[in-house]
């Protein structure tokens, strides 16, 4: 191995020109240059236009964090938060992208959401996480570049570009009425109140709402208002009425409206609407709507209006058709003598009475006047059964005295009015109450009891239990006289004879009835000599009657003499028989049997009375002679039919006789022949009556 | 070399014996080789673009540090609220938050090596083209130094890479690179690929002269 030794020395040409000796390289550097300048050229491009908004106060939002929102989309971010300059606002900066910066109008509302609690709900809680942010809303307008606005210091109530109607509501008071409180129509929710303001007069308050479309064409000038909040109790003869809105109405308030008669016309925005107290008085208020037009009258009381009051109605056949106004005392002075008297001031819709609306004042007070002259007349009345609210009511009085409708020139005019006939509840309750009190109740009681125990006694009566099936048997019996053939046919033979008499009538009235009028009235006092012949021999007949009735005195003085302390020591055991009593078919058929019974015998009777006799009134005394022999025909039966009753009237007392402790069954028996009694003085009073007054079966009368 | 500093003698470079050494496998050739006969690589006696490389990387890598120190390195959502932050703006917020050290670890390996790296480049690439004097021997030094410590400029890098990838809890925490992220790695990979285009060799040239 050799040394190391140098190698010939490598000669390299002249450099070359730096540019040829460039190396690829350097594209790198420019390169990263032109993107690093593509980045910061494009980040300058896209920060945006910068807007200020000016705040009363900026809570919550943070330069460079806060975001600008619109439409719930991010469309920038705050700059920086800084004071005006003299310190009384707030200046937010930011930045928004240029797209919707292009088309952002001077009237842009801006407001900072936050995280919001209320009985409604809760919202813009995602605010409580990520920070408060800036909402916008606008109504885009391409080219307007506005960039300096005012900040809203609270969510508004209608945002721009939102449809709808917005109205003003006017109350009496606020104190149901807050910012955000639904309106609901139908029970939906249909639109929002804001924050009530008082009217410079302060004699009331006025709130601006809206109405979200489509909802807002329900609003006419036929709608009406009223306050939803709370609940509301209504006693009544129906029971209670509890009503309660949603809980947020209950808690927040709430008004609703409806449409309570038709023929409406749109409202233009900003139209004033009355919020009445509750729905009823809203409905109300349609009666007293054109009180612009009304006729102011006036009322003179001379009794108390306690329970009147301005406000109360006035009252036309139950119509609403006014109110009081005022009311007020006078001194009159009549004869010398001071009296105070009560005066009201009423005013009357002309509409309501059924007048044009625009009718003239003179044309309504000559209707009134034209009224008092037909007898109407003001009083008082009560405005429900228990109510002690009175109310004025126009009443139509006929017999009222003579009155006109005082017209004077310097005041009203003044109606007539009568006194009215108010109950007084309290007092006639109270006198109610002290007759129940002054009843003997325990007397009452002590002879109730002493009756049951009596009646206890009789029911457990042996007698008792067989007698059902004798009185039975005498209904049968008595049945069978009433349907006897002669007692049936005794009306119709009546019949028969009465008809002749109608024949004849007839004919007479077709030959000539007037004429033979004058004739037949000479004829009456030679047949009335007839009919007392006739009617003599009828009362030989009913003759026998009489012993008919003594027997049944005798009968009655019978039972009547029955052992009553005998039934008093019997009815001890007779609650305890009553069951088997009222289950033994006997008993059953005893009412239907009696009623049978009875009802033939009053149809029997009814027949004798009238029978066509009295219809057939117009017969004509000609045939009189014919008349009295059918009538005696029919009077022979009488005897008969009494031998009859009499027979029945002896089984009876043998009945009584078969079981004559037993007064209950006597009792019935005594009514039974007490229809029986009253047939035979039917009997005697129709013959006595023919004997009396034989044209009044001729002429009816 | 072994006492390279104390000792000005003069030495033998390859270039002078007329040989070319493979700077990759360090084998020998003689001068005219172009390909390294045992691993393949080029062999060249002297680079001569290589000042040029370096400075095209170095202006690369300063380029992109611009925009890696404007824009945000993270971008960190919790719960909803998102908050970016630079490198310095980092720097300042750890401050705030009182962790000093780990605000200085963020600092010298953001700021200070980077910029330092630059600045011994950019001496380097000059003092080899004569424009200021140095010794050789503490050209050697920075140029070992800057070697060994470009690598770690890449800790910021990592730091972010690792916790977008970890810190991905939907809506309660996010982070994601802004970026500068990537800016920054570009810088960094720019300013080591400089330092490695620059060829030691001319270090010596400029010592013998």
């Amino acid at each position: 191995m050799s040394d190391p030794r140098p190698a010939d020395m490598e000669i390299e040409g002249p450099k070359r020109s730096i540019w040829r000796n460039l190396s690829l390289v350097w594209l790198v550097p420019f390169a990263a240059l032109a993107v690093t300048l593509l980045i910061a050229w494009q980040s300058w491009a896209e920060r945006g236009a910068r807007i200020e908004i000016h705040f009363e106060n900026a809570a919550g939002v943070v330069p460079e964090e806060t975001a600008i929102r619109y439409r719930d989309v991010s469309v920038g971010f705050v700059e920086a938060v800084e004071f005006s300059g003299d310190l009384t606002s707030v200046i937010v900066s930011a930045r928004i992208d240029n797209t919707v910066a292009e088309s952002l109008p001077a009237d842009a509302q801006f407001w900072v959401v936050r995280p919001e609690v209320s009985a409604s709900g809760i919202t813009g809680l995602s605010t409580v996480l990520s920070g408060v942010y800036i909402e916008a809303a606008f109504e885009p307008q391409q080219g307007a570049e506005a960039t300096t606005f005012e900040g809203l210091d609270e969510t508004p109530l209608v945002k721009p570009g939102m449809k709808g109607t917005r109205i003003v509501l006017r109350a009496s008071d606020g104190t149901m009425l807050t910012a955000g409180a639904p309106i609901f129509h139908q029970g939906i929710e249909v639109g929002r109140i804001e924050t009530p303001r008082l009217l410079d007069s302060g004699t009331g308050v006025i709130v601006d709402a809206f109405i979200d479309a489509p909802h807002d064409r329900r609003i006419t000038t036929a709608t009406r208002f009223w306050d939803t909040s709370g609940f509301d109790v209504n006693v009544g003869p129906s029971g209670i009425n509890l009503s309660v809105g949603s809980v947020a109405a209950l808690i927040r308030g709430g008004i609703a409206f409806d449409t309570v008669f038709s023929g409406g016309s749109p409202v233009q925005s900003r139209y004033v609407f009355d919020l009445f107290e509750d729905e009823s008085a809203a409905r109300d208020s349609v009666f007293s709507e054109s009180i612009d037009n009304a006729v102011d009258l006036v009322v003179e009381f001379d009794e108390s209006v306690r329970g009147l009051e301005a406000g109360s109605p006035v009252t036309y056949r139950g119509l609403k058709v006014g109110s009081v106004k005022a009311l007020g005392a006078f001194i009159e002075e009549v004869q010398g003598v001071q009296r105070v008297k009560l005066r009201a001031s009423i005013s009357i819709d002309p509409r309501s009475l059924g007048l044009a609306p625009e009718a003239p004042q003179a044309e309504t007070i000559a209707f009134l006047a034209e009224a008092v002259q037909q007898g109407l007349r003001a009083r008082l009345a009560a405005q429900g059964l228990f109510s002690q609210d009175l109310m004025v009511e126009l009443a139509e009085i006929p017999d009222a005295a003579p009155a006109a409708l005082g017209i004077f020139d310097t005041e009203a005019p003044v109606i007539p009015s009568v006194t009215s006939d108010l109950p007084d509840v309290a007092a006639t309750a109270e006198g109610l109450f002290q007759r129940i009190d002054n009843l003997p109740v325990e007397e009452l009681m002590e002879q109730a009891i002493a009756t049951l125990a009596s009646i206890e006694n009789l029911a457990g009566d042996e007698d008792l239990r067989s007698a059902p099936g004798a009185f039975t048997a005498l209904m049968d019996d008595a049945r069978g006289l009433i349907g006897g053939e002669a007692a049936q046919a005794l009306p119709g033979e009546l019949t028969a004879a009465v008809g002749e008499l109608r024949g004849i009538a007839e004919d007479l009235r077709a030959a000539d009835m007037v004429g033979k009028l004058v004739e037949a009235l000479e004829n009456a006092s030679a047949a009335t000599e007839t009919v007392s012949a006739v009617a003599d021999e009828f009362s030989a007949a009913t003759g026998e009657v009489p012993d008919l009735i003594s027997d049944l005195r005798q009968l009655t003085a019978k039972a009547n003499a029955m052992e009553i302390d005998a039934f008093v020591a019997a009815a001890t055991d007779l609650l305890d028989s009553a069951d088997r009593l009222i289950d033994s078919d006997d008993t059953r058929a005893l009412p239907g049997s009696l009623s049978e019974a009875l009802d033939e015998v009053r149809a029997v009777l009814a027949e004798l009375r009238e029978g066509g006799v009295v219809e057939n009134a117009n017969a004509t005394l000609a045939s009189a002679s014919d008349a009295a022999a059918a009538i005696e025909e029919a009077a022979e039966s009488l005897p008969s039919l009494s031998a009859r009753i009499e027979r029945l009237v002896g089984q009876a007392e043998i009945v009584v006789q078969s079981y004559g402790d037993n007064s209950s069954f006597n009792r019935e028996t005594v009514s039974a022949l007490r229809e029986v009694r009253e047939a035979a003085a039917a009997l005697s009073k129709l013959a006595r009556a023919i004997e009396r007054n034989p044209n009044s079966l001729l002429f009816g009368r | 070399m072994e006492d390279a500093g104390s000792a000005p003698q003069r030495v033998l470079t390859a270039k002078a014996a007329g040989l070319v050494g493979c700077t990759q496998c360090g084998r020998v050739h003689a001068s005219g080789v172009t390909t390294c006969t045992r691993c393949g690589a080029p062999v060249s006696s002297r680079d001569g673009t290589s000042v040029q490389r370096v400075w095209a990387w170095l202006f690369a890598g300063l380029v992109v540090y611009i925009p890696a120190n404007i824009y945000p390195m993270l971008r960190t959502t919790l719960l909803g609220k998102t908050t970016e932050s630079t490198i310095f703006g980092g720097v300042v917020d750890l401050v705030h938050h009182g962790s000093y050290g780990v605000a200085t670890i963020v600092f010298v390996a953001s700021i200070i090596i980077p910029v330092a790296k630059f600045i011994a480049i950019a001496y380097l690439a000059l003092s080899v083209e004569r424009r200021v004097s140095l010794s050789a021997h503490k050209r050697h030094v920075l140029f070992e130094v800057v070697e060994f410590i470009g690598r770690w400029s890449m800790i910021d890098v990592f730091v972010v890479a690792i916790l977008s990838s970890l810190v991905q809890l939907d809506f309660a925490a996010q982070i994601n690179p802004g970026i500068a992220a990537v800016s920054f790695a570009l810088s960094v990979a720019f300013t080591m690929i400089s330092a490695q285009s620059f060829d030691p060799r001319l270090i010596w040239d400029a010592d013998g002269e």
